[in-house]
């Protein structure tokens, strides 16, 4: 309907271009409403949401008449074409889908269309989550800020919440953990029975700044922070090594024997396989938990808040944003923002949740969908993200990820201790900084 | 005594090549396998699970997957780009062994060539990209098959090389001084002679080219999209598909498979028939 | 007989023929390789920003490399992994490859069809497929290899977890994986062999063994030589496996050039200090070659002295 069209392609190696877009366009309508928005183009990945996703889509179409199409992507090449659409003199995309962690980079590059500028005075609809901030930028500090200018909507919610075995809970007499301490006596206990790992942690390369970043700032700490006058390197801190020192107990004490090669789609297996006890995860990974073709603990797995420490309880950000280019005509800007302001609404995100996605509202907890089973992690959701933060929020975000990622690894795996993997870290985030062209002020090494 | 060692040496042969056969043949049997289970048997591990076809139902008939489109520009592309390789190199190749070039434009090319492969290509795509955006051609089938031709140039290019070389020269003299030109003896005995790695090339390049994934993501469109990117869409961001992408993975092998078996059987019986001499 | 300009017609048809045969190769590479590597070399003395939507090309000289030598302790150590890993599975694959060639070439003719069939397999499938399947089968909880261990008695093993075997892990798949490219090479550099020149050395030699190193690697030579050569290129552009299997971990045990490549250029959108490492990398690649050539010389040097010492 909708979707990419079905013809088929001329069989000629001489081909001319245009021939993406023509026969695209031409995809056979079956609205019956007038449509008063022309047709946009939208680059989104292939991933568990999209079904629901193209759920909402669909009731979009049935509801406007308004067409979307998708460019469905494999998640590994989805960053590599968006970029190359905005950063050509023609957009190819008229609505980006785009992670969080790739938020810094494409906002601070200025592709994007503010959607201040689109409609004056455009403001998201109350309750809906921004999850750290992350949908305004701050051009002169160059990093998020509520006061900032609102550059995009959240398309999917995401975000970490704390996962447990039901059943290995009530056989053991386990109760939910409020602070880590709890979730560490808890791990242990379920180890000491045996028939699955007491807590896993996502402590591969990949993974583990976004993994650790909940501990980080529940301890009080933080990987930096930015402020007028520079950058303040932060995460050699006493709370940090608290967070540290808490993490590599969970992933070494009462864990799989190598958690430091642990990455996310390991995680969610062992956690579908129910050989995993507690896990922080995100909560994108309960549909296929719940579903039994994928999982073998369907029913059995609850979400909860993350424990708090000194600092409170955090969670880290692992959305979807979908953000409008510059480089495309104002008409499709238009459209693709009518959409964007559809999909906020109340009931749609209800439809949203019911079709399978993880809603972007906050004010769903309490409702009639918490009231069903299958829906029992909306509360933990909302409560989650409503702590959720962006440890990273500039720019240089992936290079960053990538050098502390490296030491807290390190650390994981008992090649340095937690001290010495703080330290390298801090000097890697100052040397990075300072070759942007920040100034770059640090504490006291541990 | 030679005997023996001629034994042991070639029950030592045997082992290692029915040992590397079944290294082949039972992980290969049990990942093909996977694409008829369910995915939470997958991840289990276990042999012997609930049968199901909804792997290729999904891979099929789902909303957003056209795996038949996918496959069928997986052959329009291989296929082409394999035949002009195969052809542009072969050419070049003959002039550069066997004929009076320059010195300078031997060591150009063959440096070059050289050069280019030794470079990653990830980092030439997204210079494709904008070259053919410019000219207005990104997501057509000539981009994709042009930039596979460029991309297998190099190594057509060596081997090709290596195996006119291995031709006697006396064959080639005694063709000039019968009066063929060059066109001709290209076409009627150096053709013919080097076809064993001819094909063999030829099967090189045509996998390189089907299995290719960093150039066909960036560079086709969704009616263009080849197999391999298709298949990659179920490596996913929380978990891999490994259903599937078994389903995915068994439907584009045959092809090529069967294409390359076609071919080898094509030389060998030539080889035995005796048309070398 | 016409003598225009010195020539006869097949003369001047001949020059025509070079000048079209290269043609085709020399315009391709002309126009979709030169821009790219040249922009790759250009873009190694600048770092790009993007601002506004459009690109800031800030000139820096050999900044990028000066940090690429100081700074960058994870591609190093990439560097390190892929010598170790290009050296390996270079070896076994060009050893059990050109094995595998002799033996099908003995093969009767169901076996040789059989074979080489099976043989391709692993070739054929879709690098991303192989990643994904080893690591289900490399899998230390629900993995085929620690089932069949398990079997006997013998407790997982962690294959790709463990800094110290993972590499060795990666390096598995990919001889497994590129084995065939070797067998397909040596099987068709097999069958072209003259059997004439093949019987006339037969009737020195007293053993296979005699045949195979006098005989037939000799006359082989050339495709061994082009074989390796490629191989090595290859292998120093792994990446899927890498990608798939560890991604690099745990630690930097199982990082490799291409991945860092890819990480610093693409994941990180540092073009500039990525262009450089292509560029540092290539030199080390040229190297390797040069060194390997070198060997085979030598090793050429030593059997054909001590043929003459006998």
């Amino acid at each position: 309907m909708f979707d990419q069209t079905n013809k088929r392609p001329k069989i000629t190696r001489r081909a001319v271009g245009g021939l993406a877009l023509a026969a695209v366009l031409s995809a056979s309508a079956g609205a019956t409403l007038a449509a008063d928005q022309p047709t946009i183009k939208m680059a989104i990945n292939q991933s568990p949401w999209l079904d629901s996703f193209i759920a909402m889509v669909d009731k979009y179409e049935d509801e406007t008449g308004n067409k979307i199409e998708l460019d469905v992507s494999p998640y590994a090449g989805l960053l590599e074409k968006v970029r190359n659409s905005v950063r050509g003199a023609d957009g190819e995309f008229d609505l980006l889908n785009i992670n969080s962690l790739w938020l810094s980079e494409i906002y601070s590059g200025g592709f994007l269309a503010p959607l201040g500028e689109l409609s004056d005075g455009y403001a998201l609809a109350d309750s809906v989550l921004t999850y750290g901030d992350t949908v305004s930028w701050d051009a002169a500090s160059s990093t998020f800020a509520a006061e900032g200018t609102l550059m995009g909507v959240p398309l999917n919610g995401n975000v970490q919440v704390l996962y447990y075995n039901t059943e290995i809970y009530a056989g053991l007499g386990l109760s939910e953990p409020t602070t880590w301490a709890q979730v560490q006596s808890n791990a242990d206990a379920i180890q000491a029975a045996g028939d699955a790992y007491g807590f896993v942690t996502r402590s591969g390369r990949k993974s583990i700044v976004y993994n650790f970043t909940p501990y980080l700032f529940s301890h009080g700490g933080s990987f930096f922070e930015v402020g007028e006058d520079g950058i303040n390197v932060t995460i050699n801190s006493s709370e940090g090594l608290a967070a540290l020192d808490t993490y590599v107990g969970l992933a070494t004490k009462s864990g799989p024997p190598s958690p430091g090669a642990v990455e996310q789609g390991d995680l969610i297996q062992l956690l579908s396989t129910g050989r995993a006890g507690q896990a922080i995860a995100v909560i994108g990974a309960w549909g296929g938990l719940e579903n039994p073709e994928k999982s073998a603990v369907v029913g059995k797995l609850n979400a909860a808040l993350i424990p708090a420490g000194a600092g409170g309880s955090a969670s880290s950000a692992g959305h979807w944003v979908g953000g409008i280019p510059a480089n495309i005509s104002p008409e499709r800007q238009q459209a693709a923002l009518a959409f964007l302001t559809w999909f906020q609404d109340k009931d749609v995100q209800t439809a949203y949740v019911q079709a399978g996605g993880v809603p972007v509202r906050g004010d769903l907890a309490g409702g009639a969908l918490s009231a069903d089973d299958s829906y029992r992690f909306i509360d933990a959701y909302s409560a989650n993200a409503a702590n959720a933060v962006m440890g990273l929020p500039v720019p240089q975000a992936s290079e960053i990820s990538s050098a502390v990622a490296l030491q807290l690894n390190r650390a994981v795996i008992g090649e340095v201790s937690s001290a010495e993997a703080l330290n390298a870290a801090a000097a890697d985030i100052a040397t990075i900084m300072e070759r942007e062209g920040y100034t770059v002020t640090r504490g006291v090494d541990l | 005594m030679s005997g023996n060692r001629a034994g042991i040496g070639r029950v030592f042969s045997n082992t290692l090549v029915w040992g590397y056969a079944l290294l082949v043949l039972g992980p290969m049997s049990w990942v093909m396998s996977n694409a008829f289970k369910y995915q939470i048997d997958i991840l289990t591990g276990k042999v012997f699970a609930t049968f199901t076809w909804k792997n290729f139902d999904q891979l099929l008939f789902s909303r957003q997957s056209h795996f038949l489109d996918n496959l069928l520009n997986s052959a329009i592309v291989a296929g082409s780009s394999t035949l002009i390789v195969i052809l542009v190199a072969s050419m070049a190749a003959f002039s550069l062994t066997r004929l009076n070039v320059p010195g300078w434009v031997r060591w150009t090319v063959l440096g070059w060539a050289l050069l280019f492969q030794m470079l990653p290509t990830l980092t030439f795509v997204s210079s494709w990209y904008m070259m053919f955006k410019t000219v207005g051609l990104h997501g057509t089938y000539f981009a994709v098959i042009i930039t596979h031709v460029v991309f297998n140039l190099p190594m057509a290019l060596f081997l090709m090389m290596t195996f006119i070389s291995a031709l006697p020269q006396e064959l080639i003299q005694a063709a000039r001084m019968d009066g063929c030109n060059y066109g001709a003896i290209f076409w009627r005995i150096v053709m013919p002679l080097v076809r064993g790695g001819l094909i063999a090339t030829a099967a090189l390049m045509f996998i390189f080219s089907w299995s290719d994934f960093a150039i066909s993501l960036n560079l086709t469109s969704t009616e263009t999209m080849t197999a391999p990117v298709a298949i990659a869409t179920y490596a996913q961001e929380y978990e891999i598909r490994y259903g599937e992408m078994a389903a995915g993975a068994a439907m584009s092998m045959l092809p090529a498979l069967m294409l390359i078996l076609l071919g080898q059987k094509f030389v060998v019986r030539g080889l035995l028939a005796g048309a070398v001499k | 007989m016409t003598n225009l300009h010195g020539m006869t017609p097949t003369q001047r048809r001949n020059r025509r023929w070079i000048a079209m045969s290269l043609l085709p190769a020399i315009t391709i590479f002309a126009l979709l390789s030169a821009f790219p590597v040249f922009n790759l070399i250009g873009l190694s003395l600048f770092r790009v920003s993007w601002e506004e939507g459009k690109a800031v090309y800030d000139f820096v000289g050999l900044s990028n490399y000066k940090y690429l030598f100081t700074e960058e302790e994870i591609y190093w150590a990439g560097v390190r992994n892929t010598l170790v890993f290009s050296v390996t599975v270079v070896t076994f694959q060009m050893a059990l490859g050109f094995t595998m060639a002799l033996a099908v070439m003995r093969a009767g003719s169901i076996g040789r069809p059989l074979l080489t069939g099976v043989f391709l397999l692993p070739i054929v499938i879709p690098p991303i497929v192989i990643g994904t399947m080893w690591r289900l089968i490399l899998g230390r909880e629900f993995g085929l290899f620690n089932q069949i261990l398990g079997v006997f008695g013998a407790g997982p093993v962690d294959w790709l977890g463990n800094p110290d075997i993972a590499l060795g892990a990666i390096m598995f798949v990919d001889i497994w994986h590129w084995t065939p490219f070797v067998f397909l090479l040596m099987l068709a550099g097999l069958e072209g062999l003259d059997e004439e020149v093949l019987e006339a050395g037969r009737i020195d030699v007293r053993s296979f063994w005699q045949e195979l190193r006098h005989v037939l690697v000799p006359m082989m030579l050339p495709t061994i030589v082009i074989t390796m050569v490629f191989r090595i290129i290859l292998s120093f552009k792994v990446f899927d496996e890498v990608y798939l299997l560890t991604s690099g971990g745990p630690g930097t045990s199982t990082e490799v050039v291409n991945f860092s490549i890819y990480r610093v250029f693409f994941a990180q959108d540092r073009v500039g200090d990525g262009s450089a490492m292509s560029l540092v990398t290539l030199v080390a690649v040229a190297g390797v070659i040069v060194l390997a050539n070198l060997a085979i010389k030598l090793a050429r040097r030593s059997a054909s002295h001590m043929e003459d010492a006998s």
